[in-house]
């Protein structure tokens, strides 16, 4: 039988999987034993737990998010799982929202105290309710912040599932992919468990490959030096799976003549506190960031392509870590617009004759500032750039947003969601479609075999690094 | 005028006014009791360019998406509240003012905006009942609110002509119906236009800090290409 109308998605119904918590907890991992990293306990009164929670971690913008809503419903029409799912009024953001919202209403709103069933004011009952929470705010939002950009009232309803993540993040009701990485970020200060001899080895490799490859003599990829102009930051993607990404880079800072180096220990800018909520994790992995660019003297903090990554590193971390921000920190597409300005590298757009558009993060466009420049490197290295419509700070997510990549109970949810993206990116036309975000780029992946769709998802610094001219020589 | 009514359009109007001037107070309290955030990064953009672009938000229905794609929301919007404000100017009017309303035309247009009102009142109350996703987030509180409008709006039409003897009994029904809103609305969603300036306010300046407000169209290339950061 097929799925009836307006009957919410099976996703939904994901029960709390605790395996991995129960190996954390067998294993007696130091993260668990300094209480950072929370486990779930079925013994304690987790509702009672949330409550508290709530009430002691809420600030005025959450606040005034829970009251302002009026109901009116317009962010439906702003959400990609609300469009893909038009017989579902669950999809809908500001239902999802409500879930959170009947909470607050019930714990701290007048009316809801009073009268609570006039406005839908209700406790979680128990853990099954909050089970039931876990997979709204985690399985069916990816945070893109589109619909708070669509509200006329002003509600930022990705940051009250934000909020409600970290909540259940501190009850370990958390989705186990997230949690796995909240682990390995705790443990070993990187999201793919590196280890420091892998971290060496591969950046090794990565500079032998890129000498043979280029035939370029003498280029560097400096790590732990002090003094540098900048501090290079990368996602722990670049050492597991994606060195190309990491040695492109290293041939166009070279070329540009760059003082710079990679840290030893603070090198991965990802920060799963993002996407669980958990402010604390959060600050410990932007602060390791922050604290080796102050311990190597670096100029400036540059951070490599990574939607969260720029938006954790660059705006939320030091906020989180609640330090002053002092040395500047920027995208290296920032980086790439003063060398092509400066005319330190040189380009060819020739040399990518292929249709290319452009993929907008939300982290980036929607919680970020960058929106002209990629689109500005990116017409000056590519025959054939073309905006796919909505582009810009309206452009749709990846799908792949807010951590749903590391959580394969939701996918099918997601991939149904991503029709809407699949659909945008059709109709482009283009063969290439270039992010300026690692988990972009899993994410289009996966839209693009799911959907069958001719297109090759491709980064920035690989068309700068594919544009370069035969006219650069070592500065 | 009888002095039931004269003591409803006056007295009655005042202490339930007092009242909601002083639960208001209370609400903006308790809105800041809550702990502000505080932003440690260097600015993208200009906070104070955000505030006003997000407070501003609403006379600019071209900036948001979903009002492009359904105009005829942001003209029922404007209406309906064109309306709320025309009944709630009606009910200063009526008392203070009253050779306004002596003009036929004054009160024709007031009716003619009223009744708009009215009418796109009952088409929300439409919406609101046959579309689900809308239905699912309705609560109790927002049927009456509206359902309460609707009848503020009929009897503010009947009102506003402002004749006693022969339509005493819309004024009775008019007054009493505002009486009853200042009373009602702090503590129901129609309050939402107290939080709309704090929460336009807080994103304004979150995403003016951050350079995303004001947002603007993807420009063409230029000599002199994307901002210095």
């Amino acid at each position: 039988m097929g799925r009836q109308k307006n009957e919410p998605p099976p996703a939904l119904k994901s029960p709390l999987e605790t395996s991995s918590q129960e190996r954390a907890r067998a294993a007696n991992l130091g993260s668990v034993a300094k209480g950072r990293l929370k486990l779930y306990d079925p013994q304690v009164d987790n509702v009672r737990k949330f409550l508290d929670l709530l009430g002691r971690k809420i600030n005025r913008p959450l606040a005034l998010s829970f009251a302002a809503c009026v109901h009116c419903g317009l962010c439906a029409e702003s959400c990609h799982y609300a469009l893909a799912r038009p017989d579902d009024p669950t999809m809908t953001p500001a239902y999802k929202a409500d879930q959170i919202r009947r909470i607050f209403k019930r714990h701290k709103d007048w009316t809801g105290r009073i009268i609570p069933w006039w406005v839908h004011a209700r406790y979680p009952r128990d853990d099954a309710d909050l089970n039931l929470l876990k997979n709204i705010v985690f399985g069916a939002c990816s945070a893109c912040r589109r619909c708070t950009l669509n509200c006329p009232m002003g509600v930022d309803t990705a940051a009250l599932v934000r909020f409600t993540r970290g909540l259940l993040t501190e009850l370990g009701i958390v989705p186990e992919g997230i949690f796995n990485v909240n682990r390995d970020q705790w443990e070993t200060g990187n999201q793919m468990a590196v280890t420091e001899e892998d971290y060496l080895e591969t950046i090794a490799w990565v500079r032998e490959e890129l000498e043979s490859e280029t035939g370029i003599r003498g280029i560097e990829i400096p790590v732990d030096r002090a003094d540098c102009d900048f501090l290079y930051v990368i996602n722990p993607r670049e050492i597991k799976f994606d060195p190309r990404s990491l040695g492109d880079a290293a041939r166009i800072f070279h070329l540009a003549g760059e003082k710079w180096t990679l840290p030893k220990w603070g090198w991965d800018m990802t920060n799963y506190g993002l996407f669980s909520g958990d402010d604390s994790l959060g600050a410990y992995i932007a602060e390791n960031v922050y604290q080796a660019a102050a311990r190597l003297r670096s100029g400036r903090i540059v951070i490599s392509e990574c939607g969260h990554g720029y938006r954790s590193t660059r705006w939320e971390g030091y906020n989180w870590a609640g330090r002053d921000q002092t040395v500047p920190t920027e995208s290296v597409v920032i980086t790439l617009v003063r060398y092509l300005r400066q005319g330190r590298i040189k380009v060819d757009s020739a040399k990518n004759p292929e249709p290319v558009t452009f993929h907008d993060s939300c982290n980036i466009a929607r919680s970020g500032d960058l929106v002209e420049e990629p689109r500005w490197v990116l017409r000056r290295v590519c025959a054939d750039f073309r905006e796919m419509e909505p582009h810009g700070r309206e452009n749709f997510c990846c799908t792949g947003g807010g951590g749903l990549l590391s959580t394969p109970e939701y996918r099918s949810l997601r991939l149904e969601a991503a029709k809407i993206k699949a659909e945008q990116l059709q109709a482009t036309g283009a063969k290439l479609v270039c992010t300026m975000c690692h988990n972009c780029v899993d994410g289009l992946a996966d839209v693009i075999k799911h959907y069958r769709l001719n297109l090759k998802v491709v980064q920035i610094l690989e068309l700068v690094s594919r544009a370069l001219a035969s006219g650069n020589v070592q500065s | 005028m009888s002095p039931f009514l004269r003591v409803l359009e006056n007295e009655v109007q005042i202490v339930a006014l007092l009242f909601l001037a002083s639960v208001y107070v209370f609400r903006i309290l308790w809105i800041l009791r809550f702990e502000p955030t505080r932003e440690r990064t260097q600015p993208a953009g200009s906070k104070r360019e955000g505030i006003a672009y997000s407070l501003l938000n609403i006379s600019m229905p071209w900036s948001m998406e979903a009002l492009r794609k359904k105009p005829g929301f942001y003209i029922q919007f404007l209406i309906f509240h064109l309306g709320v404000t025309a009944a709630i100017a009606a009910s200063f009017i009526i008392p203070y003012r009253p050779e306004l309303f002596r003009t036929k035309a004054v009160v024709l247009l007031f009716q003619i905006i009223i009744g708009a009102a009215f009418v796109v009142g009952l088409v929300r109350l439409r919406r609101r009942l046959r579309n689900p996703a809308v239905r699912l987030i309705s609560t109790p509180d927002d049927y009456f609110s509206l359902i309460l409008m609707i009848l503020y709006f009929a009897a503010a039409v009947l009102a506003v002509p402002n004749r006693f003897p022969p339509a005493e009994w819309a004024l009775i029904l008019f007054f009493g119906l505002t009486a009853f809103f200042l009373v009602y609305v702090p503590f129901s969603k129609i309050s939402h236009y107290l939080y709309y300036p704090f929460a336009r306010y807080v994103l304004g300046k979150t995403l003016g800090h951050r350079g995303v407000f004001p947002i603007k169209e993807v420009k063409e290339e230029t000599a002199f290409g994307p901002p210095e950061k």
